[in-house]
């Protein structure tokens, strides 16, 4: 157990002296700024970027004798995916009927500005009369609010057009429930349960982005959802409503108080909806490889080590926050994550020459950006069979050490992750934030949702993330090779234990459940996971938005906004669906352990 | 150095004091760096006394299933090691390494039979949901016990009835200061004093000091309220310790020669004092305080004779207490919530000695 001690000794040495100037070149460093170059643009899953920094990891994999997993001939294990999405050619075509004697008027609308499928939809062309539904939202009975926008319709068989969104005007709490149920994947299904054609949605006047058509949101799906659902602009919703007893701004404004009693009711005329949806399937390759056990494997031989690799290209997708002067750069990811492949291959080249009780495999995922696609692959069609993983451990932007802070997640997945982090550190020396949770937006999810005990490191976001500024130069190449050390020694005694962790589920926060997909607005604010301390530390805040504008910055914690308190990130998110667009709200916030408060405008997001 | 403060000295007093108000929170950095996390297993871990070398940390976890009471464990510094060497049943609290032998003491209610009981009892109180305010129960079953780490052989100490604990060597580990209420239970208490001890025994803690092997203790304080927490200065020839009042709400600290003679007043807050411990530099005192409000401990350093205004150490919301230089001074273990939640772990810090001089003699008059 004590064979790693040369190597942990000089990490203690580091802390004794800080100011010891380290001789030896960093063994992570050349990973990252290899990975981090140009040249690999940005590592986009299934980009020749990526395809290059993969054959990069596989060379290193093999250059210290990791071997492709049993029954495959290569290390790198490809799987295709959904790249994304744009609308084929949808069109409309609203047919109303005239007084006898005159003919029916039928108009045809097309392009993406005025009709686009929504990226789940299913492609067809269906015909039918139109019903409207309101907002389309059904809470279900558990929540004891009763709200139902098809409570007094029948649309079988119709097409049932409903607004984009949810009550704006609604009491807070009332919202709140509402909103949990707005998103438009939930509005299709409620349609489609009930019998609907399809689904037509209208972003109404008083909504934000009023009267456009809903952006193609990145969806990575590989099928539609069951039902054609699109979205339309408002001349199209004028067509439509043309006839209706009342505008649709009208209506709008009913509904919005949030009066369950608000029912729809059925248009005049009827529709043929033609949904195209082109979607590009791609490949992309997770690389993987393993160091077998020097005797015979221990318990559940097999324990994973792993990273992403892949990042955002030149943040074309969704999760780029790349400022309108960076558009279209290259997103280097040093931190997120060629940190944490550093990482992985560095304790590879460290473990390589221990002797190993199990065999231990390093795993570098792509396609995590759009969705843990590379982890649930692997996870989907285990190469190794999953009860025979005793555990893993995951690496995601290590490389921004900040006031010596390393946050450790998962850590409830297993008893005995809290004495491995206590015996590993008291040596390392890291002033850990340990959280139970798992369910986090990185590859640890994949496999706490497989019942394997994980943990996942990370030092935690900065003002760089997401941004072509998240450059190799940037990172603490110091700090870096003492977490190399750190989660060497981690493995190391998981490996050699002679007992696997037994895994625990951790129950996940009843308000989790909430979806960020669904928010239409932004408060410019970025939180830090790094410790659990009441309220919502703020990691930084987006420059020129509306948290900046208020005043905000990093450390300060929000405790209060618009009434509602803040104990931890759920309750943020939660707190957000009850904001207006543009409409001022107070925030208490402490600094530097006084409070604050302040005004803060939150704006539309797209 | 106690009077004629000079000008320069006065200006940099200007200074801090500005500073201290335009950026608190660059305060804590001024003389603590590398803090971080040392104790991560089980719900909660305190009170670390270092061994004499400084490579080991001595202290109290509750970390083990079945015993929801702290038990005693030895920490190597050097190789993440930790063991328990209390017996892991009954409570146990406050070790101190004995210099110069591989002793090594804490208190403890083991001898007691209901020991596994108590335990049980307190587990189902939990399940029950149920919540009650923070207390030390002063379990009068509570003796001094050495430990012996080659023969693992266990020496009880104290048989007194009454809580005898808050226990430590002076610097040639022939002496141990304890504070003990003993004094509740050997003579005739008046109806008044019966309800005190009922309501809250702590009422008649005392400092007592007594040989290495438990003989010959006496008595070294005489007034009403809770007088514990005793620790020798690093040349031996004193104890520090905390005194609170009659009402038990306000502490200060005190320091006295080994027989009880000059007693000495170290600060006046007027709020909650405690948990003194001499810099093994002997030239002041690392010690926690809720001056900033009663649930804020923060810690704090005055000079050795209380001079002088003392000075704010942490920065941090919850729980900083229980503060712990280490013998070459270098760094500083405390026990702190600064994690979050209630309870307290064990943190670390290279602690800034020389610029905790400079801010000592800055400080002000202690304020009367």
């Amino acid at each position: 157990m004590h064979r790693r001690q040369p190597l942990l000794a000089s990490a203690v040495l580091l802390i004794a002296l800080p100011s010891f100037a380290q001789t030896t070149p960093s063994p992570a460093r050349a990973h990252v700024t290899r990975l981090a170059a140009d040249d690999f643009e940005g590592r986009q899953a299934g980009s020749a970027g990526e395809r290059r920094a993969g054959d990069y990891i596989e060379a290193q994999l093999a250059r210290v004798g990791a071997r492709p997993l049993p029954g495959k001939n290569s290390r790198l294990l490809p799987f295709d995916f959904t790249a994304g999405s744009r609308d084929g050619g949808s069109a409309v075509t609203v047919t109303r009927s005239e007084p006898a004697g005159r003919a029916a008027r039928a108009s045809t609308f097309t392009g993406v500005k005025t009709v686009q499928a929504l990226s789940f939809s299913d492609e067809a062309t269906v015909s039918g009369d139109l019903v409207f539904a309101g907002y389309g939202i059904v809470v279900p009975e558990s929540q004891n609010l009763g709200y139902d926008s098809y409570a007094t319709l029948d649309v079988k068989d119709k097409v049932v057009v409903v607004l984009r969104y949810f009550p704006e005007d609604a009491e807070p709490q009332v919202r709140a429930a509402i909103a949990r149920y707005s998103d438009l994947r939930y509005k299709a299904q409620a349609a489609r349960q009930r019998g609907a054609r399809a689904l037509i949605v209208v972003t109404g006047p008083r909504s934000p982005n009023a009267g456009q058509t809903v952006p193609m949101t990145f969806d990575t799906a590989l099928a539609g959802s069951g039902i054609p659902a699109a979205s339309v602009d408002g001349a199209v919703g004028d067509a439509l409503f043309a006839g209706a007893p009342k505008t649709l701004a009208a209506i709008q404004q009913e509904l919005d108080s949030g009066n369950p009693h608000v029912a729809g009711f059925a248009l005049v005329g009827s529709i043929t909806l033609k949904t195209a949806v082109v979607r590009q399937t791609l490949t992309a390759r997770n690389v993987v490889a393993y160091l077998p056990a020097t005797t015979t494997p221990a318990d559940k031989p097999w324990v994973i080590v792993g990273a992403h690799y892949d990042h955002l290209g030149r943040g074309d997708q969704g999760t780029s926050l790349a400022g309108k002067d960076e558009a279209g750069m290259i997103h280097h990811g040093a931190d997120d994550n060629a940190s944490g492949t550093a990482a992985v291959l560095a304790i590879a080249e460290s473990l390589a020459k221990e002797p190993r009780t199990r065999n231990i495999v390093f795993a570098l995922w792509s396609a995590e950006e759009i969705g843990l696609v590379g982890s649930s692959a692997f996870v989907n069609s285990p190469p190794i069979p999953l009860t025979q993983i005793a555990a893993y451990f995951n690496f995601d932007m290590v490389g921004r050490m900040q006031e010596n802070k390393l946050i450790v997640q998962a850590a409830g997945t297993a008893a005995t992750w809290p004495r491995i982090l206590e015996r590993a550190n008291v040596v390392a020396g890291f002033d850990l934030a340990v959280q139970t949770d798992p369910y986090q937006p990185t590859d640890v999810a994949t496999f706490n949702q497989a019942g394997v005990p994980s943990l996942s490191f990370s030092t935690g976001p900065h003002p760089d993330y997401h941004k072509p500024s998240d450059t190799a130069d940037k990172i603490d190449y110091d700090d870096l090779d003492r977490f190399v050390a750190f989660a060497a020694s981690i493995v190391d005694a998981t490996s050699d234990a002679s007992e696997a962790p037994q895994f625990v589920k951790v129950d996940q926060p009843a308000s989790r459940a909430v979806t960020t997909t669904g928010l239409r607005l932004t408060t410019g604010t970025i939180p830090d996971y790094t410790s659990d301390v009441k309220g919502l530390l703020l990691g930084g805040v987006i420059g020129g938005g509306p948290a900046e504008q208020a005043g905000l910055m990093k450390g300060d914690v929000i405790i209060e906004i618009a009434g509602q308190s803040i104990a931890n990130i759920y309750d943020y998110t939660f707190a957000l669906e009850l904001l207006k667009i543009n409409q001022p709200v107070k925030v208490i916030y402490q600094r530097m352990g006084m409070r604050v408060e302040t005004m803060l405008t939150p704006v539309a997001r797209r | 150095m106690r009077r004629g403060l000079s000008l320069t000295a006065l200006l940099f007093a200007l200074i801090v004091t500005l500073a201290a108000q335009d950026d608190p929170t660059r305060k804590e950095s001024d003389f603590l760096s590398r803090t971080r996390r040392l104790t991560v297993e089980g719900r909660r871990a305190g009170e670390g006394y270092w061994s004499p070398d400084g490579r080991r940390l001595v202290f109290q976890s509750e970390r083990e299933a079945g015993n929801p009471f702290y038990q005693i464990y030895t920490l190597d510094l050097t190789t993440g090691d930790t063991s328990r060497i209390s017996p892991g049943y009954g409570k146990t609290t406050c070790a101190f390494f004995r210099p110069g032998t591989s002793e090594i003491l804490f208190s403890s209610t083991h001898h007691d039979p209901r020991s596994r009981q108590l335990q049980q009892e307190e587990i189902d109180f939990r399940a029950s949901g149920r919540e009650r305010r923070y207390s030390w129960d002063y379990d009068i079953e509570m003796d001094i016990y050495s430990f012996n780490q080659d023969t693992k052989a266990y020496t009880r100490l104290t048989t007194a009835r009454g809580y005898d604990a808050e226990a430590s060597y002076s610097p040639d580990g022939q002496w141990i200061a304890f504070s003990s209420m003993r004094d509740a239970y050997n003579r005739t208490l008046s109806a008044a004093e019966q309800k005190q001890l009922e309501t809250d025994p702590s009422y008649f803690g005392e400092i007592y000091i007594m040989r290495a092997d438990g003989s010959a203790p006496k008595r070294l304080t005489n007034v009403v309220g809770y007088d514990g927490g005793p620790f020798f200065s690093p040349d031996g020839s004193r104890i520090i310790w905390r005194r609170f009042d009659e009402a038990g709400l306000i502490a200060n600290i005190w320091t006295m020669k080994l027989d009880g003679s000059d007693a000495r007043q170290l600060t006046d807050f007027g709020s909650m004092s405690w948990a003194p411990y001499i810099h093994p530099s002997g030239r002041y005192v690392i010690f926690a305080s809720n001056k900033l409000g009663f649930e804020n401990f923060e810690l704090f350093m005055v000079d050795i004779d209380g001079t002088k205004e003392p000075v704010r150490v942490t920065y941090a919301d919850g729980f900083d207490g229980l503060p712990v230089p280490s013998p070459n001074g270098q760094q500083l273990a405390w026990t702190s919530t600064r994690a979050g939640g209630s309870q307290g772990q064990i943190f670390l810090a290279q602690w800034n000695h020389e610029r905790a001089l400079a801010a000592i003699a800055a400080a002000p008059p202690r304020r009367k």
